[in-house]
């Protein structure tokens, strides 16, 4: 029973931590840019979602119509203006440029919404059903879960089937020879920082709901995404949704048989097992950085 | 020798500009964080002090109040006292608010020979090491969660477990509960202690669940309470009692959340329904002039400066207010107060610490019976 409520709220939770993880994987392939302030873009589609439910009290799901393209807006002009200029650069700079812009939105934030924490409470928000016996499973977690596959198999489609994803793809396997072949690979790079800000935002959007939302929130969520996107492979969409629920699941699992207080040395215990056996990660290209 | 010929000339500085304006209002000091990591709480302070005062000057009291902000570090607070007891002259100190603020500057109060009054200070150290002019009102850490166990002991627990934030407080004070837990005669069953932040305690709770406890003892800061409890329910978790002994479970944000934090039990030094003279009509008055609820921070520091205001107009002087503080005994807001020597505590007032429970989204005080209107509800059912 404990095994089957750990596996399952393991792997809920892992989903939303798929999602974050893909945005900046997404953002690192295409653009070999580590994003440094997407938990900050998480924490801004969190108070995207608050403000959205508590002024024009739509649901924080149903507010991913308007949080999602907005976000992509804001990535797409973030890009434009201060990330293309480091594309070139060395990553130290890139770093710093995005931590930078990190540190500038939260602060903001801190300054306009305060650090007080806000609790954002929907009808369902501590409800839950049984399966079997005694295991039960967090309705919007689910929802959330839910819409996380919804999304991922979207985004597949898309990178998979449509022009502009085949274009995203071969900037990403080898930007040189994408310029040479005719593609706009500087729109690519706005295209992809906007696709992995609306997925970071996302990510703050469907964990608002069982969260809380603090100008500070991000933090946490920056250090498990980038060790999701180390874990599967960098620049690796399948390895970034496996390595969120993976993260999930043994989160889950150590807390509940070793201890809660462990939890994250097992966590990165594994990320550095990875490393040393598989520099590359679990789905990452061969030889690749 | 030396030494001592210093605090004869340090007590005796307050007396000067007394013999020269002796009709002038008395001076007193009042350190407290108003800016930094702790202004949240340092408001309430603030607001409870000015209450105070004005309260007292309206009965006639002459008195000039000289504040000092310290950011809520230590270092800043040790210099503001200096300020306040050699430039200011001032005879007696209210403040400052934090812990390590208060344990500081209290290691150096014998030195000048101003007595500080404590308002709100919880580590137990700032008066057991014997210094003459350190006085606190409020009750110190292990009275936190040994007030807690003694509401519920009659009810006859006999499993405990304990889901705790990493932080000095959580550890602290989970260790002082375990203390108390084995003189009840309770058996640990669970012991979890969490890093802050984290999105998912449910792994955790069904751990406890599992461990079927009847107590389950949290220590949590702002929301993480909110998340605990939530998931809690989620999981099904429903001991006999959730005692709470953290700042997390004592806000007005946890009590808004009634269909998770209905019949948690929570420690505090003051709630507004309880039965001590003046509480009722100070938490009315507070919440007319600053569109709030009173926190007991807020308490604190207003029976602390209508005591110190009081004192320090009959006494007139440093070492007078001394001896009219360890002297003395009130009887106001926050109860009666006596700073008395006991268990190893100099100058500490026995506060007696309440229980209160939600009880449909109001925070009612339950423990100890003399002190308040309503009953526990026991157990604890959805």
């Amino acid at each position: 029973m404990l095994f089957l409520q750990s596996l399952i709220s393991g792997l809920l939770t892992g989903g939303v931590y798929a999602l974050a993880g893909i945005g900046m994987s997404l953002v690192f392939g295409v653009m070999n840019v580590s994003n440094f302030a997407h938990g900050d873009l998480m924490m801004l589609g969190m108070y995207m979602a608050y403000f959205v439910f508590t002024l024009l009290h739509i649901d924080p799901y149903i507010s991913l119509v308007l949080v999602m393209p907005a976000a992509f807006v804001f990535g797409y002009g973030l890009e434009k203006m201060f990330i293309n200029r480091v594309i070139h650069h060395p990553h130290q700079n890139q770093i710093l440029l995005t931590i930078g812009l990190g540190l500038i939105m939260s602060n903001t934030a801190l300054l306009a919404f305060t650090s007080d924490p806000r609790i954002l409470t929907t009808s369902y928000s501590s409800s839950s059903f049984n399966i079997l016996r005694d295991v039960s499973v967090s309705v919007p977690l689910l929802l959330s879960f839910m819409i996380t596959c919804v999304i991922t198999a979207t985004l597949y489609l898309f990178l998979g089937k449509s022009r502009t994803g085949m274009a995203l793809r071969a900037t990403s396997q080898n930007r040189e020879a994408a310029q040479l072949m005719g593609i706009n690979v500087s729109r690519m790079s706005a295209i992809a920082f906007g696709i992995g800000t609306a997925l970071a935002a996302t990510a703050g959007a469907l964990i608002a709901p069982t969260y809380y939302i603090h100008p500070l929130a991000g933090h946490s969520f920056l250090l498990k995404s980038f060790t999701i996107c180390v874990l599967g492979g960098l620049g690796s969409v399948v390895g970034a949704t496996v390595g969120g629920l993976i993260i999930g699941v043994i989160e889950a699992m150590s807390s509940t048989y070793i201890s809660t207080d462990w939890k994250d040395v097992v966590v990165f215990v594994l990320f550095l097992a990875v490393l040393l056996f598989r520099p590359q990660g679990l789905f990452g290209k061969k030889g690749g950085q | 020798m030396k030494k001592a010929i210093l605090s004869m000339i340090v007590a005796a500085l307050p007396l000067l500009p007394l013999s020269s304006e002796a009709a002038g209002p008395v001076k007193i000091g009042f350190i407290n964080s108003i800016t930094g990591k702790e202004a949240q709480i340092g408001e309430n302070l603030t607001n409870g002090a000015a209450m105070a005062v004005e309260d007292m000057t309206a009965k006639g009291f002459s008195v000039t109040v000289i504040k000092e902000d310290d950011g809520g570090d230590p270092k800043n607070a040790l210099a503001a006292y200096e300020k306040l007891v050699t430039r200011d002259n001032v005879i007696g100190v209210v403040g400052p608010y934090t812990s390590g603020s208060a344990n500081v500057v209290a290691s150096r109060a014998d030195q000048y020979n101003v007595p500080l009054l404590v308002p709100a200070a919880a580590k137990e150290e700032i008066t057991r090491k014997g210094y003459k002019n350190v006085f606190r009102l409020n009750a110190p850490a292990d009275v936190y969660s040994l007030v807690l166990m003694k509401a519920v002991a009659q009810y006859k627990p006999k499993t405990i477990a304990y889901v705790y934030a990493a932080t000095d407080f959580g550890v602290s004070t989970v260790k002082t509960a375990q203390d108390n837990a084995v003189s009840m005669g309770l058996k640990e069953v669970a012991n979890e202690k969490y890093q802050q932040g984290q999105p998912d305690y449910r792994a955790t709770l069904a751990k406890v669940k599992a461990a079927n406890p009847d107590l389950v003892f949290l220590v949590s800061y702002d929301a993480d309470a909110i998340l605990l409890m939530r998931q809690a329910k989620e999981i099904g978790l429903a001991p006999k009692a959730f005692l709470g002994a953290g700042a997390g479970y004592t806000t007005a944000q946890f009590a808004q959340q009634k269909d998770i934090s209905n019949l948690v039990v929570s420690a505090t030094q003051w709630t507004d329904d309880v039965n001590w003279p003046g509480a009722a009509d100070f938490a009315k008055r507070y919440k007319a002039k600053f569109a709030k609820e009173p926190s007991y921070h807020a308490a604190c520091a207003y029976e602390a400066m209508r005591i110190m205001i009081e004192t320090s107009s009959k006494a007139g002087n440093a070492s007078a207010v001394q001896q009219k503080l360890k002297s003395g005994s009130w009887n106001g807001i926050m109860g009666p107060v006596k700073f008395a020597d006991y268990n190893g505590f100099n100058n500490q007032n026995n506060h007696p610490m309440l229980v209160q429970q939600l009880q449909g989204g109001k925070y009612e005080t339950v423990y100890p019976a003399q002190f308040s209107k309503a009953k526990l509800v026991y157990p604890f059912k959805r």
